[in-house]
């Protein structure tokens, strides 16, 4: 467990101090050390794909080594500038928020103490590639042999780097750091959710209700603590919404490049997460694309930040074995039986009580938001959403592989999952509307 | 406008109040419940194994088991995630180890004996076998 949080503190240095360069400390310092935090996963997954997989060197004091020496580099960097490090003034509201955020752990923790192996796609998938990465050593490519292909050989490797990294720091196999990181993604969603919507409407027991109704809903403690991709998929999501909001709000350019990074470490987490991560930063590009000089910072940013996705998939990755091109095959083609299931499922899903009305509500609130969901950055963010799902509703509807009913049952829930805390966020700010800042800082 | 806005916050006050007490009320349960946790047990019969193939990069795994039942096919990937970074090539037989993971220890024995293994190890139906002419 010290050895876990040590991580997390290294984590979170690291990414605290990259955020410190971009955004000279000049919003919420809450926020900023929550996004610190996601960031410094995104970095130590990163690291740990170019140590273990692109150069296959699975030295364990390499990996730990570049994070510590990164992180001196930039703190010497500051110190010679003599700058600062704000201090939290704990007001009334953060204590209120922590005390949420403390209540939201409980269940959580008894959930990931439960399920100790996560759900069936955590032992044969995630977590599976994440022990054959580090036990593997330098055989790791085991791991994407053809007749593991139950195992998804072709998606990318962010969560189980993760674990890796965290393994490397312990020098040893621990099942428990894959339940630890899961419940800390949770609560980063959480945090995100609840802080940052207090940041950008002031209405703190809205960002609570927010916080609460996507953590504590029971379907999403029980995803939540499987141990799944979709979970960072969800939180790399809201970090770079937030950022990109943030950075409107308070005319900090800079904090576009955060988004645009979070989109890059979005991409490695799922296949679903590079479909995501393509749509919303050519979205973002085109939004953007007055202002020549940012546009080149955001796209060489996004760039390397996707640079372990386009190398592990254009490169490494086999290719999917669970693929039948509908359009095309004789045997199962895609036909208007399979076109109407995936039109009518998503019905039933919404109404279904795992959600415990999560969607009508949703659906209420969209309705009482009304035009305000499409203008600005708000019109963005709705924007991506739909794409994006008509993006997964067109691949299920081409790849015949699987029985869509089953496949259906067994996967829209979890994409609708790490969806919601974007979407409670982007209708709770089309009511609320506060407004964004058009002056410099 | 208003006040419909009021009724909305009310319902999102009072679903988040739900959903907390829901998830502590799943909380409860688990732990009153320690006994069924869903298809965690079943790669706990392969533990030990991993100390056999120290250094083994593919072993064999025969099953006789319908792979069209979600618990057989648990069992195998329970069994692939606790023996890993060792592969398990299912229903292959041509490697010095072969796991037999069947319908009763008696399938199990006779396709060991078919087959000319020996069977060195059983642990709650599952027997470990060597193949002398294995790969």
């Amino acid at each position: 467990m010290i050895l876990y949080l040590l991580g997390i503190l290294l984590s979170l240095s690291a990414g605290y101090l990259v955020i410190r360069l971009l955004t000279n400390g000049e919003f919420n310092p809450i926020l900023h050390i929550l996004l610190a935090i996601v960031l410094g996963f995104g970095i130590i997954g990163t690291l740990t794909f170019y140590t273990h997989i692109l150069f296959n060197f699975p030295n364990r004091f390499l990996s730990i080594g570049i994070v510590i020496l990164g992180i001196l580099i930039l703190y010497l960097g500051f110190n010679k500038n003599n700058r600062s490090f704000p201090l939290i003034r704990m007001t009334k509201d953060y204590k209120i928020g922590l005390i949420t955020l403390g209540l939201l752990t409980v269940p959580l923790a008894i959930s990931g103490h439960y399920y100790p192996l996560g759900g069936w796609d955590a032992w044969s998938c995630w977590s599976l590639k994440a022990k054959f990465i580090f036990l593997g050593q330098e055989n790791w490519k085991d791991v994407l042999a053809p007749n593991l292909w139950r195992s998804n050989t072709h998606y990318p490797l962010l969560w189980p780097l993760i674990n890796v990294w965290f393994w490397d720091l312990g020098g040893q196999f621990n099942q428990a750091i894959p339940m630890f990181n899961s419940i800390a993604f949770a609560l980063l969603t959480a945090g995100l959710l609840l802080f940052g919507l207090l940041e950008l409407t002031g209405n703190l027991w809205v960002s609570i209700a927010a916080s609460v109704i996507v953590t504590s809903l029971p379907l999403g403690v029980t995803l939540y603590t499987s141990q799944y991709s979709d979970a960072l998929l969800g939180l790399f999501l809201l970090s770079a919404f937030l950022s990109l909001l943030l950075a409107k709000k308070y005319n900090l350019p800079k904090l576009k490049i955060l988004c645009v990074i979070f989109l890059g470490a979005m991409s490695f987490t799922k296949n679903e997460g590079l479909i995501a991560a393509m749509i919303l930063a050519l979205l973002i590009f085109w939004h953007e694309g007055s202002n020549k000089k940012e546009l080149k910072l955001m796209a060489i940013s996004f760039f390397i930040a996707l640079l372990p996705t386009i190398i592990f998939t254009l490169w490494i990755a086999p290719k999917n074995e669970a693929f039948i091109n509908g359009l095309v095959s004789v045997e199962k083609p895609s036909n208007w039986g399979r076109l109407s299931v995936i039109l009518i499922y998503p019905l039933f899903e919404f109404i279904s009580w795992k959600w415990n009305g999560f969607w009508i509500l949703t659906f209420l609130g969209a309705i009482l938001a009304g035009r305000k969901l499409w203008q600005s950055t708000l019109g963005l963010i709705g924007l991506s959403l739909i794409l994006y799902l008509a993006v997964v509703m067109a691949y299920y509807y081409v790849n015949t592989f699987f029985e869509i009913g089953w496949w259906l049952s067994t996967t829209l829930s979890r994409i609708l999952f790490a969806l919601i805390p974007t979407i409670i966020l982007w209708i709770l700010l089309g009511i609320l509307n506060p407004k964004e800042k058009t002056g410099t800082h | 406008m208003q006040k419909l806005k009021s009724i909305f916050f009310i319902c999102l006050f009072f679903a988040a109040g739900i959903n907390l007490l829901l998830a502590y009320a799943q909380a409860i349960g688990h732990l009153e419940d320690r006994t069924s946790i869903p298809l965690h047990s079943l790669g706990y019969q392969f533990m030990g194994l991993e100390n056999v193939f120290k250094g083994i990069r593919t072993v064999g795994y025969f099953t006789d088991k319908n792979l069209d039942n979600p618990l057989a096919v648990a069992q195998f990937e329970q069994a692939q995630y606790m023996l890993a970074p060792t592969v398990l090539d299912l229903n292959h037989t041509q490697y010095h180890w072969v796991i037999f993971d069947c319908t009763s220890p008696q399938v199990a024995m006779g396709a060991i004996q078919h087959l000319g293994f020996t069977p060195l190890k059983i642990n709650h139906g599952i027997i470990l076998a060597f193949n002398p002419n294995g790969v």
